[in-house]
């Protein structure tokens, strides 16, 4: 490389970029050595010069030394944070496990003692019983059908080996949407996923790649369990739904399944939290048209007024 | 010789005393090394070049670090940081590059 020097006005003239590779070097040095040639005094051998080096040197292993050991231990706090959050989200939901655990116990409780309330009365509470099975307030038993939905392998690249392109066979939310609807058709009296129990204000949605049923994600392989007459799963499977879960493994590799089983206990939902919705005053004694409300409706308070929630 | 043993005496400096970097230099500390390694390099070459000069190069180091830091911190308050550190490593990175490769053909001849 030549060290001629470059004239001032042209260091940026053609191309500052083919500049900057060709002649990496401060062109200070280069002035230094000119002028130390024009005024005939050797290279710098002062003292304070070569100490001024020497602190700069050591300070430059210093800064290298130091970077290096920060950039060591970012890494393991890193991961202890990511630890740390995952055990956080595994803590809260095993509290979330509990609780419920406990407000069915609850509801157990409730429910024993306004049928001993209720006994003495003389009302019919085979309905109030049957609306709670239907409403997904009870954990209920019987024989039924479990459709098994799992998402098909993900597509490997031949060369990479890695996942490529997009997983037809991939369980969406519209997929068990169109299962529990198929089983609610072909007769099922009570339906749950994965264990989440559907009921009238059940949802079942995408958020990202999870799909939530009320609320709560669940993941692959994903179980529809449904109590219902005793040929249920045949029912399903010859439906046009479960021809065309049967077509998406054949063609996309979803892993469907369709059984039969009896003795299929369903575990009741969480109770509804309804902050709008009011029971019409319909004037019947009927204990269990004010049922899904809560606290301020009992079998005795149906006659009063409610108030309309256009007030809110 | 005597530079190399400077620049070891630093890093043992550094292993020793694992001094802790107050929070708000940690991002600058990367930018900070980079440009401190580009003025350790430029040095070297000028060495070989027998051009070397030691106000220019405590000048060069002092002036690169506290430059790169000062760009990134600007790029911080202007909400660019990421992208001017990224220009920097990339300046920084190619005179580095530079600056071996005269090295290079200062020692082998190639």
């Amino acid at each position: 490389m030549s060290d001629d020097p470059t004239p001032e006005h042209s260091r940026f003239a053609p191309d500052f970029l083919t500049e900057m590779f060709r002649n990496p070097l401060d062109p200070g040095y280069a002035a230094a050595a000119r002028r130390r040639d024009r005024s005939g005094t050797p290279p710098g051998r002062a003292v304070p010069a070569r100490t001024a080096r020497t602190l700069v040197l050591v300070l430059a292993g210093f800064l290298l030394a130091v970077a290096y050991q920060q950039t060591v231990a970012a890494q393991p706090e890193r991961a202890r944070v990511r630890a740390g959050l995952v055990a956080d989200v595994t803590s809260r939901q095993a509290e979330t496990d509990a609780l419920r655990q406990r407000a069915e116990q609850l509801r157990d409780a409730v429910a024993r003692q306004r049928d001993a309330a209720l006994a003495g009365t003389g009302l019919d509470t085979t309905r109030l019983s049957n609306l709670e099975v239907a409403g997904g307030l009870v954990t209920v038993t019987g024989d039924g059908a479990v459709v098994r939905l799992g998402d098909a392998p993900a597509p490997a690249d031949p060369v990479t080996g890695k996942a490529s392109g997009a997983n037809l066979g991939q369980v969406l939310d519209q997929d068990l949407q169109d299962v529990a609807n198929e089983l609610w058709h072909q007769g099922a009296e009570a339906v749950s996923i994965n264990g989440e129990r559907l009921t009238a204000t059940s949802t079942i949605r995408t958020a990202g790649s999870t799909i939530l049923v009320n609320f709560r994600p669940l993941r692959s392989p994903y179980e529809v369990t449904a109590i219902g007459p005793p040929d249920l799963d045949r029912r399903f499977s010859l439906s046009s739904t479960g021809r065309r879960f049967s077509s998406y493994a054949l063609r996309y590799g979803m892993q469907v399944s369709v059984r039969h089983a009896s003795g299929l206990s369903l575990a009741a939902a969480a109770e509804p939290q309804l902050h709008y919705a009011q029971p019409f005053p319909t004037g019947s004694p009927s204990p269990s048209s004010g049922r899904p409300v809560g606290p301020s409706v009992g079998p005795g308070a149906s006659g009063a007024t409610p108030t309309p929630s256009g007030g809110r | 010789m005597f530079a190399v043993l400077a620049l070891a005496v630093g890093v043992a400096l550094g292993v020793v005393f694992e001094p802790s970097v107050p929070l708000a230099l940690q991002p600058y500390l990367p930018i900070a090394v980079i440009a401190a390694l580009d003025a350790v390099f430029g040095g070297i070459r000028a060495k070989l070049d027998r051009i070397f000069d030691d106000k220019q190069f405590v000048i060069s180091f002092v002036s690169n670090v506290l430059v790169a830091a000062l760009i990134v911190y600007l790029g911080d308050q202007l909400g660019v940081g990421s992208q001017l550190s990224t220009g920097v490593v990339v300046v920084l990175g190619v005179r580095i590059f530079g600056n071996v490769a005269a090295i290079r053909r200062h020692l082998f001849r190639a």
